[in-house]
């Protein structure tokens, strides 16, 4: 039960891109067709479930233990990076249509705020290993599911007569904003 | 003469022209999320700014020696030691700040501005010149976090920097100091600078 | 050299570098930030306990208590609630009377409730005279057998209070944490004292 709660609220309730304002850079830059969205998504949270279980792992199991809780940011965001890296080299390997569909997000995730905030939020929040990888993989659909959403509602916005200077980022903030404003029904959800 | 004037200009083209965050939209997430309040814009402007600087200046000195394999890596274990050090400063000087902006100080690591900057500057120029485009860069976006803080601070509690402005007549809109109020004014300033763009551009 | 053991070298130096500034730093700020943490632990304490001298930390299956003493009498017992409220966790630190009779303070100590609404629960500023009108209501509240939250009425008998006008859930939540939080609290304090005598 806890754990369906966990997912429910990382995935809708306080979703990371519309209330934490997490992974904005490819929220604004990739948001442009359905197909690319749903693309990145998937690379996102598959990083995400596997970032939230190494660093939980590196975090209890090394940095704790020895004392060195303030090397937290530096090794996160270098384990980050590397694990981009890896994964990448690996679906390379694994299969070839994969790689093309989310080849070239994956690069793009290193400096993707919404994974290092994982990280830092599921340490704050104290979860345990299993807690912390539903937690990763519910917060990867919420970002997918904000971004599938945008990306729907802007291509609809290529057809409309959007005041010249608020074209392109103008307007995606205030489509932004009227989604966030549709997403916080969604809070109480979790003490149900 | 000439010389001294590019060196203001690197520092004040952060300032409009090439904004961080209005022009190049980076840095966004802080922008967007820990601007409820001016005070909380101001601190997250000025720990930003200082880890942009320190970590331009220190990455400048040692460009040379970086190889350009793991430049990337070299800049990220720079910018994440920074804002370690900001990070504990907040938390043991200023805890209540520290507080309010909680995890979106570390979050300064993947903020997309200071990465930007190593790798768009930094690493081909000078510390000097380095410190001041850090400099300008880190301003702009003070600038942008503080007037946006206090827009959604002036409507959402009708107070700026925890004096009030507007009495009791007015109802606050809550709206404002929650999520779809940063998307929401954001989206508006950005609209705004557009045009006042196009009407320097005409003048 | 090669481009490979420059890298390595390169990398692992200034990994070295960050490594000896950071740890020196945190030997600088750690004490500070720890001092802080106490000070506002032993703040939150004194808010929610009647007047003592002292208080001691009591470890009792894996909850934390802070005893408050007097002398050598007992004065108060304080401990944390922690549970979900409307949009996430909220931590409260709950005192009570020695035998879990009555409740003589409440602190929130963080909260994620919705600003202007369920913040209510901390400080109320449209009420001027006292803005702390929620928690006061839980001070002398009598939780037998156990604390209701009112919807737009007075509270009548000692285990009843007012829930906040438009943040019925947050009231709701804060009321539940407490049930639960007590109901713990009495147990597994009682049953470490009839360990010790």
């Amino acid at each position: 039960m806890k754990l369906f709660l966990i997912f429910i609220s990382a995935a809708i309730v306080n979703n990371f891109v519309l209330s934490y304002f997490l992974g904005i850079c490819p929220f604004v830059g990739v948001s442009k067709k359905v197909s690319s969205a749903v693309s990145m998504g998937m690379a996102v949270t598959f990083v995400m479930t596997i970032t939230a279980a190494v660093t939980w792992l590196i975090y209890h199991l090394i940095l704790v233990p020895f004392n060195v809780v303030i090397l937290e940011y530096v090794s996160f965001i270098l384990v980050i990076a590397s694990l981009v890296q890896l994964v990448e080299m690996f679906i390379r390997k694994i299969s070839k249509p994969l790689y093309d569909t989310l080849g070239i997000y994956l690069p793009l995730i290193t400096t993707n705020c919404a994974i290092l905030g994982l990280a830092l939020f599921a340490v704050l929040r104290e979860y345990g290993f299993i807690e912390s990888i539903v937690y990763g993989i519910g917060a990867g659909v919420g970002f997918t599911l904000a971004l599938v959403i945008m990306a729907g509602i802007r291509e609809e916005l290529e057809l409309a007569n959007v005041p010249k200077h608020f074209q392109g980022a103008g307007i995606t903030m205030i489509v932004a904003g009227s989604l966030a404003l549709a997403f916080m029904g969604f809070a109480g959800l979790i003490s149900i | 003469m000439a010389k001294k004037a590019t060196l203001m200009r690197e520092y004040a083209k952060g300032l409009w022209d090439e904004n961080p965050v209005l022009i190049s939209l980076l840095g966004l997430c802080p922008t967007l999320a820990v601007t409820n309040s001016a005070i909380n814009g101001i601190a997250m402007g000025l720990a930003t700014t200082f880890v942009v600087v320190s970590s331009s200046v220190i990455i400048s000195s040692i460009r040379k020696v970086i190889p350009h394999q793991v430049r990337i890596a070299s800049y990220i274990v720079v910018i994440a030691t920074f804002v370690t050090v900001a990070d504990r400063f907040l938390a043991a000087f200023t805890p209540e700040i520290s507080k309010a902006l909680g995890p979106y100080v570390p979050l300064i690591v993947v903020n997309c501005l200071i990465l930007g900057r190593q790798e768009a500057f930094s690493s081909k120029n000078s510390p000097g010149r380095s410190f001041l485009d850090a400099l300008g860069m880190g301003t702009g976006f003070l600038l942008v976090l503080f007037v946006l803080g206090a827009i959604r601070e002036l409507l959402g509690s009708g107070s700026i920097l925890n004096f009030t402005i507007l009495g009791d007549w007015f109802m606050p809109w809550m709206v404002m100091i929650l999520p779809p109020g940063a998307f929401l004014t954001l989206g508006l300033l950005i609209g705004l600078s557009n045009w006042i763009n196009e009407r320097r551009a005409e003048a | 050299m090669n481009t490979s053991a420059k890298m390595i070298l390169v990398l692992t130096l200034i990994t070295m570098i960050s490594g000896g500034v950071l740890s020196s730093w945190d030997g600088y700020t750690a004490p500070k930030i720890e001092q802080y943490r106490l000070e506002q632990l032993r703040q939150a304490v004194g808010d929610v306990l009647p007047a003592h001298e002292d208080y001691e930390k009591v470890e009792a299956d894996g909850m934390t208590f802070y005893v408050g003493k007097e002398g050598a009498a007992t004065v108060g017992i304080a401990f944390l609630a922690i549970g979900n409220g409307f949009q996430g966790e909220i931590r409260m630190m709950v005192g009570m009377r020695p035998d879990f009779s009555e409740i003589t303070g409440l602190s929130v100590l963080e909260q994620v409730e919705t600003p202007g609404l369920g913040t209510k629960i901390v400080t109320d500023p449209s009420n001027k005279e006292n803005p702390d009108w929620f928690t006061d209501q839980f001070k002398g509240l009598v939780p037998q057998p156990k604390i209701e939250a009112l919807k737009n009425q007075a509270p009548q008998n000692d285990n009843e209070i007012q829930a906040i006008t438009g943040a019925t859930i947050s009231s709701k939540a804060v009321v539940d944490i407490l049930n639960s939080a007590i109901e713990q609290a009495r147990k597994k304090y009682n049953s470490t004292k009839e360990q010790v005598s």
